[in-house]
């Protein structure tokens, strides 16, 4: 049902883009007087007609495909769902999302502990204090080896005294 | 330039005073642990890989890029043959073999014959890229936008056919690669085009953090629900020592030509666009047991077995290095990930690169040869230390990978770039549910803009003119631009021959089938 559901969606999101969002500034006037040139609507739009016929026929596959099948219910689907948002694996995309939004204002070191030490949990470790302990270790070591020797430009964060941490490993070396 | 003097300014460079050669040696180093990490593709690798080369100048980039791929292929046979998991996708085929072996207590003799093995493919690959990008970089600059194209759409044409249980779903994710490609400004009139007022995707698609997303984030995200521990195999008892004794003289001379027809194979599949280590492996082994004296025995841990998939994965690297830097077609995955590192160092992949950047296309062919021969040295002390390093479990792993992953994504100094990688991680997921082809989605994101760009142009040079047009002059004008030379007419007849391929094989199968006498 999921499968189905994302098909579905994909193909109103696909009509809505098609009429909507193809172009989304004017095309100047003079270089449509160029009958050679090609309009740029064109290949999008060709591309999003292709992906509407092969969606809709991946729809119709589905469905008959599925004809019969006790799980492809909205009940079923519903019940799954529920599953899917206990599942280890919904956890770490969340994880994931609130590490990207920590990012800027934390910088790389705390949110690289705080990953670290979140998926390492979440993924299986019993001893906290071990993978808290290696955690802090890594995100530092990276942030010297990366930003300190290799000079690639890491988020130092925007909280002053993480700000000046940051600073201070990438002038140990 | 000619051979001579590319194999000069190749040696040149990749020495470079030392320090370059000692890059090569760590590339080495962390491309073997990175293929032979269950979980951590070439793919993978390359854009794990990448992380390291953002403050590298050009030629040093493609130095260790190329060494990180071609020893990640060689170090997924590590843990395929003590694990009996492919640490590479490519290095399946290796287990049949390799396993029983270690298992039998003859790790050694199969790892030694994995290494050997790798190094004849990749050097045999190498050597063919060296003949090969010269006449084919001098014979592409007769192409025109109209045979670019074509070439271009053969390389999604031949991996929709791969992939013949799903077509329909890696036609889909091959359409959704393309599309995800216009997003942006157009490229002939810079009119901005799907970008739901982002000003953040007028410049397109951040290529890199898509890409690490949907190889690296996503494989993690998978890997989240399960739980494993490894420990090696070595058949007698030494759990975690593993001998890495090499085969006898008699025992490589016996798979000569195992290793000959399987490093010409696995190179014509690597160039080949939208194939790759993975099909080489499979095929060469496929075609090595149907050749074999003794088919039986295959399976059953004999060296022929692991010859032939480890030399065809890592000729297939060279073979994929070939169309990336003649035509600028990544011949797969990973070739796409070192084709969008590439760019963002200024290199201009295809016809051109000989005339105006010949040190690229030298330095990565004498790379090759490098790390195929040092690879053998370094992969075994690896292997020796491997048992233990593969004692370190997944939740250490896995939130190390997502480490690096951010730190490539961020490289870019954006953190927009991270952002993208986490989409493109969950994204990935939402693709595996949906049946959907990710690797599709990746070349028709990178091949995307070439194949518009071509069209475009071939569609303008198009000599059908008209003030005012009319739908059968656009179809025309359409058609000589897909079919105006010879060449562009041979290959779109290629193209719609393979993609038809799904509707009329089934009735040339019947018919063939009816054919045959009555056994």
């Amino acid at each position: 049902m999921f499968e189905l559901i994302c098909n579905v969606f994909l193909f109103v999101f696909l009509g809505y883009t098609y009429f909507t969002h193809v172009l989304e500034a004017k095309v100047p006037k003079s270089y449509l007087k160029n009958p050679n040139v090609l309009h740029p609507s064109v290949w999008p739009k060709a591309i999003i007609i292709l992906l509407l016929i092969c969606i809709a026929i991946n729809i119709v596959k589905i469905i008959k495909k599925n004809k019969g099948n006790p799980d492809f219910t909205f009940k079923a689907f519903g019940k799954n769902s529920l599953e899917f948002l206990k599942s280890r694996m919904f956890i770490g995309m969340v994880v994931l999302v609130v590490a990207s939004f920590i990012l800027e204002p934390l910088g790389f070191v705390v949110t690289a502990a705080l990953l670290m030490f979140a998926y390492g949990m979440l993924l299986g470790e019993k001893k906290w204090w071990r993978l808290a302990i290696v955690a802090c270790v890594l995100a530092v070591l990276l942030h010297i080896a990366f930003s300190g020797l290799l000079g690639v430009s890491l988020p130092r964060g925007t909280v002053p005294f993480l700000r000046s941490f940051s600073l201070f490993l990438e002038n140990l070396f | 330039m000619n051979l001579g003097e590319m194999f000069v300014s190749g040696l040149s460079a990749v020495w470079g005073g030392g320090t370059m050669f000692l890059m090569v040696v760590v590339a080495i180093v962390l491309g073997t642990i990175f293929g032979a990490l269950p979980g951590v593709s070439a793919t993978m690798a390359v854009a794990l890989g990448l992380t390291f080369t953002y403050t590298m100048g050009p030629v040093p980039a493609i130095v260790f890029l190329t060494a990180i791929y071609c020893s990640s292929i060689t170090g997924g046979s590590i843990t395929a043959i003590l694990f009996k998991i492919p640490g590479v996708p490519s290095s399946a085929p290796t287990t049949f073999d390799g396993y029983p072996m270690a298992q039998r207590g003859e790790a050694g003799k199969a790892l030694g014959v994995a290494l050997l093995a790798s190094a004849v493919g990749g050097l045999f690959s190498a050597l063919v890229m060296f003949l090969l990008a010269t006449p084919l970089s001098k014979a592409a600059l007769a192409f025109g936008n109209g045979d670019m194209f074509a070439i271009t759409f053969l390389g999604l044409s031949i991996l929709i056919v791969l992939d013949t249980e799903h077509i329909l779903t890696t036609i889909i994710s091959g359409l959704l690669g393309l599309l995800l490609a216009c997003i942006g400004q157009d490229p002939m009139a810079g009119v901005a085009r799907l970008t739901f007022g982002q000003t953040s995707l007028l410049s397109g698609m951040e290529m890199i953090p898509v890409l690490i997303g949907l190889f690296a984030v996503t494989e993690v995200l998978k890997q989240t629900n399960t739980k494993k521990r490894l420990s090696a195999e070595d058949g007698v008892g030494n759990k975690g020592k593993v001998n890495t004794k090499m085969p006898t003289m008699k025992e490589l001379w016996s798979i000569k030509f195992t290793l000959l027809r399987c490093s010409i194979v696995g190179t014509v599949v690597g160039i080949l666009p939208g194939a790759g280590a993975t099909i080489a492996s499979f095929m060469c082994y496929t075609m090595e047991n149907k050749l074999s004296k003794y088919p039986e025995k295959f399976g059953t841990g004999i060296i022929d077995g692991i010859a032939a998939s480890e030399a065809s994965n890592n000729a297939a690297t060279g073979g994929a290095m070939v169309p990336l830097l003649c035509l600028g077609i990544p011949g797969g995955n990973a070739a796409a990930v070192m084709a969008s590192a590439l760019a963002l160092k200024g290199v201009q992949m295809g016809p051109r690169l000989l005339n105006v950047q010949p040190e690229f296309l030298s330095a990565t062919f004498i790379t090759m040869i490098v790390t195929n021969i040092l690879m053998v040295i370094v992969a075994i002390g690896i292997a020796k230390v491997f048992a233990q390093i593969l004692a370190v479990p997944y939740y250490y792993l896995g939130p190390i990978i997502l480490l690096l992953a951010t730190i490539g994504s961020f490289s870019e100094g954006n953190i927009v770039g991270v952002s993208v990688m986490v989409i493109a991680g969950i994204v990935g997921i939402i693709v595996k549910y949906m049946h959907l082809n990710s690797a599709a989605i990746v070349l028709g994101l990178v091949l995307g803009g070439m194949c518009e760009k071509y069209f475009s142009q071939a569609f303008q040079k198009a000599h059908i003119v008209t003030a005012q047009m009319g739908f059968g002059d656009y179809a025309a004008k359409v058609f000589e631009s897909l079919f105006g030379s010879p060449i562009s007419a041979i290959v779109m007849t290629a193209c719609i021959l393979l993609l038809l391929s799904p509707i009329y094989m089934p009735f040339v199968k019947k018919i063939t089938g009816k054919n045959k006498p009555a056994a």
